[in-house]
């Protein structure tokens, strides 16, 4: 009975730890998966929320994505698409609510020195809320960091070279608008 | 900016983003002051939405908790399917016998439906008068049988022939 007892205590905690791998995982992109999230949704408690479940929903078919370089790619692309759904859902809610100027407050933005910045920085979210969907997400995706043009376009499922110019053409409509 | 220098709006905009003029917008900078203001305008402007374009996405990182938070939903995520077979088995189950009691439920509907036939009634009368298992054991359907078994001594061959003399 106790020997049963001890070998079930030691499946339980010791050598087969099935989120191991995970965790190893989730060290490696948790910031930039978190980052995908945040620039579609601006704001830290949505975003954390869509990279969860990008991360539970590559735990499921972890068995194909076990290697890091295959995992990046995936996971980018699947917190990428949480993050619009969820943003989608957020508008309809929006539409259908009538206080909608509450919720866009910018005020957890993290190094944002002051209240004229964040006016600013809302204003901002808002013309890229503005711009036409293929240019928004390059725009959205270029902005997180050790996002290059190619990681973007595996994003996106277009070439880098498209990628770069959405950009361009992104921050050229930015630059006029944000007078 | 003035109508007539509506054209160089564009390229005043890529100078400011790409940082160099093109040979034609060079020449009208140097005889529009109009102009050369609004892309020292549109310059200060690009350089406020480099600082600004960071904090959209850049700047933020998910809480010190988030990868235990995670980890702890995939486990019992994990747990939670690994309990679902027998769930799956009970609802097969409950399927079952609510299948089976819908057959019976049918088939007892069907035959009260149709026509009693002869031989049912009379088997119902049967049930009618049954009578206690002590009664059974008293009376059993070998009887008949029993009743012509030879006794002992006697021959299942010592039939009864028809033979001349009888006649
Ligand atoms: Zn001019």
């Amino acid at each position: 009975m106790i020997g049963v007892c001890v070998s079930a205590q030691i499946a339980r905690t010791e050598p087969h730890n099935p989120e191991a791998g995970l965790g190893e995982r989730i060290a490696e992109n948790q910031r930039r998966v978190f980052q995908i999230a945040y620039s579609v949704l601006g704001n830290s408690a949505d975003a954390e929320d869509a990279a969860q479940e990008a991360f539970l929903r590559a735990y499921q078919k972890f068995a194909s994505l076990r290697e890091a370089e295959k995992f990046r790619p995936w996971v980018n692309r699947i917190v990428f698409r949480l993050a619009l759904n969820r943003q989608r859902d957020y508008r309809r809610r929006l539409a259908r609510d009538t206080a909608w100027q509450v919720t866009e407050t910018p005020v957890m933005v993290d190094g944002a020195k002051d209240a004229e910045q964040l006016v600013m920085l809302d204003r901002l979210r808002r013309e890229i809320e503005r711009l036409p969907e293929k240019l928004r997400s390059v725009l959205q995706l270029s902005l997180v960091e050790e996002m290059d043009a190619s990681d973007v376009g595996a994003v996106l499922g277009i070439p880098a070279g498209t990628v770069r110019s959405r950009l361009h053409t992104a921050r050229k409509l930015l630059l006029e608008v944000m007078k | 900016m003035k109508n007539a220098c509506e054209i160089w709006k564009d390229q005043l905009l890529e100078a400011a983003l790409t940082g160099s003029l093109t040979a034609g917008l060079e020449e009208h900078l140097r005889t529009c002051t109009i102009c050369s203001e609004e892309l020292g305008n549109i310059r200060a402007r690009k350089a406020r939405l480099d600082t600004l374009l960071p904090f959209v996405a850049q700047r933020s990182e998910p809480s010190a908790n988030f990868r235990a938070q995670v980890l702890a939903a995939a486990r019992a995520a994990r747990e939670g399917k690994r309990a679902r077979p027998w769930r799956v088995w009970r609802l097969a189950g409950a399927t079952a016998v609510v299948v089976v009691v819908l057959m019976m439920g049918l088939t007892l509907q069907r035959r009260t439906a149709r026509m009693i036939p002869e031989n049912e009634l009379a088997a119902a009368q049967k049930l009618t008068e049954w009578r206690a298992p002590s009664d059974g054991l008293l009376v059993t359907p070998g009887q008949e049988i029993l009743r012509t078994m030879p006794r002992l001594g006697e021959s299942y061959l010592d039939v009864p022939v028809k033979t001349d003399e009888e006649e």
